[in-house]
């Protein structure tokens, strides 16, 4: 009988404590799900910055160009600043100068532009300037204009390691070929008196892959590095024969198919060296495609995971590696100078660094962890 | 909360069962409540998501309907057309300001921001268009109207390109708001049915518990109903109706206990009763038995007597008629009143007969005095009680002393009781003697002379019976030479009328 008197104390308990259960589970219920709505409508990062700074890169899709707005994008949140990359914006596939005509109306506070030596551009830097937006031209100068900084690579510097790699690849594949040509010696009557023997030294034949714009002067630089370079160092009675080659990099996909003509002649280069992404991949495919490997050696730019697994292969003899995000941040912090000071430095220079078969595996870990 | 319980249990029985429902329904509905409400904040977000894209499509036809009108005039110079595109800038103007001018994480908002200062520097070049083709400067207005067409190009595609993205994104978030929302659906169903059950639950345990003394409270009705009345009492905490019923059969329960004790007590009292009236019965048969054997047929014995009386009386001789009246008298007492309760009155009438027949025999050896309080004649007593205690003093105490003895007789009231003294001058008695006497352990070895045969153990016991006092009699002795003096204790009940 006592325990009847427990009982109700108990039940009341228990009643409660399923209640307060139920009712807290309810509620928490219902504040999770209008946490998780409101998630949604606050998805992104809702800070506000101080500048707005616009990239108008050369082609959004390579990696040299992502790292580059990555470096870009990161020293820009460091300085409270925000970075957009204006090739990404866009359904529609704008020229760069469309691109800049977007950036001055926008009225932004700074663009970075991967520029070139044309006469519109130039007019579009002025006119940027003009409306007292900064210019940093990124990659490819434009000397002629009132851009605030160039923020790029050593051309020279860089033209002299490709000739100093050049030299390297003739000595290692002993290179110029040598060939014993046999000819019949015939007398007037046409009857052949004797063979003769003849060795007959082939040159070796390099070609660098130029851009359209053959006034940029970094890409001048840099061809004249690997002509100085070349003739300096070579041995006696070597013969080089550099040539420069355009490659149409006007249309979209005429990259691809003027480096496929060059693959057509009767002559294949020996070396070629590439001086963007773009060429060094398209390259590195025609050689597989038409079983040149061993044969055409290519020295290439950049450091992207294909271009990496192909000196793993053996197909690239060596590449350029440019510290792309190193360039992005430079970009930022000259714009970011520019505001504070007024003024700052003209040039900025990025790291080169060379990678070949010998040390592919840091890379290539590297390259993994990157992605 | 005990506070709160006593309140609970104070509460009628309709109040608690309704109180349980209410309750139990109110939560119900209060999770039903909140789960309305998210689902209606959750269409609510749906219907938001495609709210930016409807606002961009404004501006579009807007900036379409200013470019538009901007043409049309550049054609005709219609002060119509001019109308319209002061009415669409003014709109297009109105909807560019309400977007964002911040810099933010959130690239929509960088685009809007774009969109804002672009549609700016846009209806400014159309303003100059417009006021060049006022002022007919051809070559003005038709390189201003490439610039602004130019512009409106970029706007254009600057809007697709966010209503494009915007809509990619909120299709996004359409998706997983609608997974969102099944997911929402499906524990908002789980909870109520747990909370359903969890009711069910509750109810059938409050109901159970209010109930449950009901369940005990029938039991023990059975238990009762069966003849059992030793059933532990209910116990009783709550006051609602079945708090009531239930103290109301305690109560019944605890009468019952009553009655059935007192109906026992008085069936004992009955059974002491009877168990002492057969005593009694068996002491004055044996009594009787010892006077039949010392006396012959009395009945016979006491019609000689009379017949001798009326044989005197006839002669003439009255002192002899006197005494065989006496004895007459004496043996007829023994005859009648052996098996009755007497008065005092008829015990001391039998004395006097009896001091008379032995003052006749002893010729007036016995000095006998009575004091008695008349009121107290009609108490009654059993019979044969004086006489024998009158005759023991006769024949212990004063035999011997040859006319010198002495007997009292006195009666008298203390409080409720009679007290019947016989005292005589006699030889007296040793505190032993009375010991004996009084426990009834002292027999005479025989029958003295004279005697009827009635010991004073039949006589202490048969007192004892009737009065169901422990001393009925005390024996009272200065020493030897001193006298006795024998008191018998009576309860002062008076015969009643009709046995009279």
């Amino acid at each position: 009988m006592n325990n009847d008197i427990r009982k109700p104390k108990k039940y009341t308990f228990y009643l409660s404590i399923t209640i307060l259960l139920l009712s807290i589970t309810t509620i928490m219920g219902v504040f999770a799900f209008t946490m998780y709505v409101e998630r949604y409508t606050q998805k992104s990062d809702p800070n506000r910055y101080d500048k707005y700074y616009i990239m108008i890169a050369e082609n959004s899709s390579a990696s040299f160009w992502k790292s580059v707005y990555e470096g870009a994008y990161e020293e820009g949140i460091v300085q409270n600043s925000y970075v957009d990359l204006l090739n990404d914006t866009f359904g529609t596939d704008y020229s760069k100068e469309d691109m800049m005509r977007i950036a001055i109306a926008s009225e932004v506070d700074g663009i970075i532009v991967a520029a070139d030596e044309s006469d519109e551009m130039t007019e579009l830097i002025n006119e940027a300037v003009s409306e007292e937006i900064p210019v940093v031209t990124l990659y490819g100068d434009n000397t002629q204009s009132n851009r605030c900084t160039f923020v790029g690579i050593g051309s020279y510097d860089l033209g002299r390691e490709y000739g100093r790699q050049v030299l390297e690849i003739m000595r290692k594949k002993q290179l110029p070929r040598a060939q014993v040509q046999v000819t019949p010696l015939y007398d007037e009557n046409g009857v052949r008196l004797m063979w003769t023997e003849e060795m007959i030294h082939y040159p070796v034949r390099v070609t660098v892959l130029l851009s359209t714009h053959t006034q940029d002067s970094g890409q001048n630089i840099l061809c004249s590095g690997i002509q100085e370079t070349i003739e300096n160092e070579k041995q006696e009675n070597v013969e080089i024969e550099l040539s420069l080659v355009t490659i149409d990099d006007t249309n979209t996909f005429s990259v691809e198919e003027s480096i496929r003509d060059i693959f057509m002649e009767k002559d294949i280069p020996d070396i070629i060296v590439c001086l963007n992404e773009l060429n060094t991949t398209c390259v590195y495919q025609a050689v597989v495609d038409y079983n040149k490997v061993g044969q055409v050696n290519i020295l290439g730019y950049y450091d992207s995971d294909t271009i990496l697994k192909a000196i793993d292969r053996n197909v690239i003899y060596a590449t350029a590696k440019i510290d792309a995000a190193q360039m992005g941040k430079y970009c930022v912090e000259a714009l970011t100078e520019f505001h504070t000071f007024g003024n700052t430095s003209q040039y900025f220079i990025a790291d080169i660094e060379l990678i070949n078969k010998d040390n592919i595996a840091e890379y290539l870990d590297g390259g993994a962890e990157l992605e | 909360m005990n506070k709160r319980l006593k309140a609970l249990s104070d509460m009628s029985l309709q109040g608690k069962i309704s109180s349980i429902y209410i309750m139990t329904n109110l939560f119900v509905c209060l999770v039903n409540v909140l789960l309305i409400l998210g689902i209606n904040r959750m269409s609510g977000e749906m219907e938001l998501v495609y709210r930016d894209n409807l606002n961009l499509n404004e501006l579009t036809e807007s900036l379409d309907a200013v470019q538009n009108s901007m043409t049309d005039y550049l054609n005709a110079k219609t002060s119509d057309s001019l109308e319209e595109y002061y009415r669409n800038s003014q709109d297009y103007m109105q909807l560019v300001e309400n977007l964002d001018d911040e810099i933010s994480g959130v690239s929509f908002d960088r685009m809007k921001r774009n969109i804002k200062h672009m549609s700016g520097q846009y209806l400014e070049i159309v303003d100059q268009t417009i006021d060049a083709k006022r002022g007919r400067n051809v070559e003005k207005y038709r390189a201003r109207y490439e610039s602004a067409s130019q512009m409106y190009d970029y706007i254009s595609t600057y809007i697709y390109s966010l209503n494009n993205q915007q809509f990619k994104n909120n299709s996004e978030n359409y998706t997983e708001l609608s997974q969102a929302f099944q997911l929402f659906e499906t524990v908002g169903i789980a909870v109520i049915v747990a909370v359903i059950i969890t009711n069910v639950c509750i109810i059938t345990k409050l109901v159970g518990t209010i109930i449950s003394p009901l369940k005990t409270l029938a039991k023990s009705a059975d238990e009762v109903a069966k003849g059992n009345f030793e059933v532990e009492f209910l116990d009783v905490q709550t006051r609602d109706e079945i708090g009531v019923v239930g103290r109301a059969f305690n109560q019944m329960v605890i009468s019952i206990r009553e009655y059935i004790e007192r109906i026992r007590h008085s069936m004992e009292v009955e059974r002491v009763m009877k168990e002492k009236e057969l005593l009694m019965e068996a002491h004055l048969k044996d009594a009787q038995l010892k006077y039949l054997q010392a006396q012959i047929n009395p009945h016979f014995l006491f019609n000689t007597l009379n017949a001798g009386a009326q044989l005197a009386m006839l002669e003439g001789a009255d002192r002899t008629y006197r005494y065989v009246q006496n004895m007459a008298e004496f043996f007829r007492y023994n005859v009648k009143k052996g098996e009755e309760t007497v008065t005092v009155g008829e015990e001391i009438e039998l004395v006097d007969n009896y001091i008379y027949i032995l003052n006749v025999r002893f010729s007036g050896d016995i000095h006998y005095e009575k004091k008695i309080d008349k009121s107290l004649l009609q108490v009654e007593m059993p019979s044969m009680i004086l006489q024998p205690v009158v005759e023991n003093c006769v024949n212990h105490g004063i035999r011997e002393m040859a006319g010198k003895g002495r007997i009292w007789l006195n009666v008298y009231g203390i409080d409720d009781t009679v007290c019947i003294s016989v005292c005589d001058n006699g030889i007296g008695m040793g505190a032993e003697a009375i010991d004996k006497v009084l426990t009834g352990t002292y027999r005479e070895e025989e029958l003295a002379e004279g005697s009827n045969g009635i010991g004073m153990d039949n006589v202490i016991a048969r007192l004892k019976l009737f009065t169901e006092y422990e001393d009925v009699m005390s024996i009272v002795s200065e020493g030897e030479n001193q006298g006795t003096e024998v008191i018998i204790y009576l309860p002062m009940k008076e015969r009643e009328e009709e046995d009279v």
